[in-house]
């Protein structure tokens, strides 16, 4: 399965937990299945503009964005854009 | 008994305790790390505590704590529907149902639309007569985008209410919130052709008195305001002791509908106290004169206080609750008479409201 690795602000909205690994095909099966989903997406399914979403390393949005597809063995990490003061 | 404040802050949430004579405060905090909580308040229906709870990267939400902010919960269902073309932008404010409406809260937001929950918080549901109101291609964002910032029920008639948004203006409703009605004649809006308009007035806060309902108070852009007909005429209150008529905040005395209290700034323009000291400035006698309250307030200073952040309690005398954009609370036990710096060095505060917990 896929490890799916949240930030300290997500990982304190999901109970404390920072790791999950969902059974999933692709980037947004992966990550509808957390519990923080829907801070992840927006009212409309997109993913938030600030969320950057980075599988083994790479930007998904240089490959197919959340429709990315998952072999299993992939780690899932969820940046928070640098912003803000 | 104990008094609680909660101190909304750019950076999570804060609480203070003191006991009935409010001189001496603890302070808790920061909860809701990472959050801007925009607006928290207690219900004091069952004592839960909810925050209208906004962050720049996942977005605008609400969070709810049952056991005095020591966990919580968000929020599971906060949308607009598609078809609205609406995206929900920043939650502002959270207002309580009636005694005997359980579960039931409203939440206003931007883009200028209300909400309601019948589940206690679990899941809010857009409110159609605000939401598709007819007149909303009339409405315009003010600085703080087009925010919902102002909900009052009417304590005695259930199914009277009303709204404050940021820049369209009052709005009531007298069927629960099916259909609303405008409820501007009177105010200002010098910023447009028509200073006197239908609707498009920058309304910064609004409260109705908990004992005389018929009764309303309205700090706006253009001036301070007071309605004693549910809002179908305002009266203008300035020029007789206030040295601005523009500022953000504004409370109320709950024992005494002729009173009420305001902190002005310099202008639209120039967004800082005035005189260089922060005031508050009370009216005794429904806004025909207004005295400035100053003492233990720090001077010089030019830090402004944020439209939720100003609140007063139901004890008697009545306690006001001040806090600043530079993060000092300051807390009033005798009406206003007194004050004292109950915290500084908080984050900016965005809000505040006061509970007694029994």
């Amino acid at each position: 399965m896929a490890v799916v690795l949240l930030p300290s602000i997500l990982a304190a909205e999901a109970g404390g937990a920072s790791r999950f690994e969902p059974d999933a095909a692709t980037v947004r099966d992966a990550l509808q299945a957390l519990p923080v989903a829907n801070l992840v997406f927006d009212e409309r399914g997109e993913l938030r503009p600030l969320v950057n979403v980075y599988v083994d390393g790479i930007d998904v949005r240089g490959r197919d964005g959340v429709d990315t597809t998952l072999e299993g063995s992939e780690t899932i990490r969820l940046v928070a854009a640098i912003a803000g003061g | 008994m104990s008094v609680f404040v909660l101190a909304g802050t750019r950076k999570g949430l804060f609480l203070l305790e003191s006991d009935e004579e409010r001189q001496d405060w603890s302070l808790e905090g920061p909860l809701l790390t990472g959050w801007s909580v925009f607006h928290a308040i207690v219900d004091p229906r069952d004592g839960t505590i909810h925050a209208a709870t906004n962050n720049e990267v996942y977005g605008a939400t609400t969070h709810r704590s049952a056991d005095r902010g020591q966990t919580w919960t968000r929020a599971e269902e906060l949308g607009l529907p598609e078809d609205t073309g609406l995206t929900l932008e920043k939650t502002w404010h959270i207002e309580p149902g009636r005694e005997g409406e359980d579960g039931r809260l409203w939440l206003g937001a931007a883009p200028g639309v209300l909400f309601r929950t019948d589940d206690g918080g679990g899941t809010w549901q857009p409110v159609d007569g605000i939401v598709r109101h007819e007149t909303r291609d009339r409405w315009f964002p003010g600085a703080g985008g087009m925010c919902c910032h102002s909900i009052a029920l009417d304590p005695e008639e259930p199914e009277r209410m009303y709204v404050g948004i940021s820049a369209a203006g009052v709005f009531r409703t007298e069927d629960g919130g099916e259909t609303w009605t405008p409820a501007n004649r009177g105010t200002a809006a010098d910023f447009l052709p028509d200073p006197f308009p239908e609707l498009g007035q920058c309304v910064h806060k609004l409260l109705v008195h908990p004992t005389r309902p018929d009764r309303l108070w309205q700090q706006n852009h253009c001036g301070v305001y007071r309605s004693d007909d549910r809002g179908e005429h305002w009266e203008r209150l300035e020029g007789n002791g206030l040295p601005s008529g523009f500022g953000f905040p504004l409370a109320l005395d709950h024992r005494r509908p002729d009173a009420a209290f305001v902190i002005p700034e310099e202008s639209a323009e120039n967004r800082v106290t005035c005189d260089g000291r922060l005031g508050v400035y009370r009216t005794d006698d429904g806004g025909a004169s207004w005295s400035l309250l100053a003492g233990g307030l720090p001077q010089p200073a030019w830090g402004a206080v944020m439209r939720e952040g100003f609140s007063s309690d139901r004890l008697d005398p009545a306690g006001i609750y001040l806090g600043t954009q530079s993060g000092s609370l300051f807390v009033s036990p005798d009406a206003g008479e007194t004050w004292l710096e109950a915290a500084s060095q908080l984050p900016p505060i965005l809000s505040v409201e006061a509970a007694e917990w029994r």
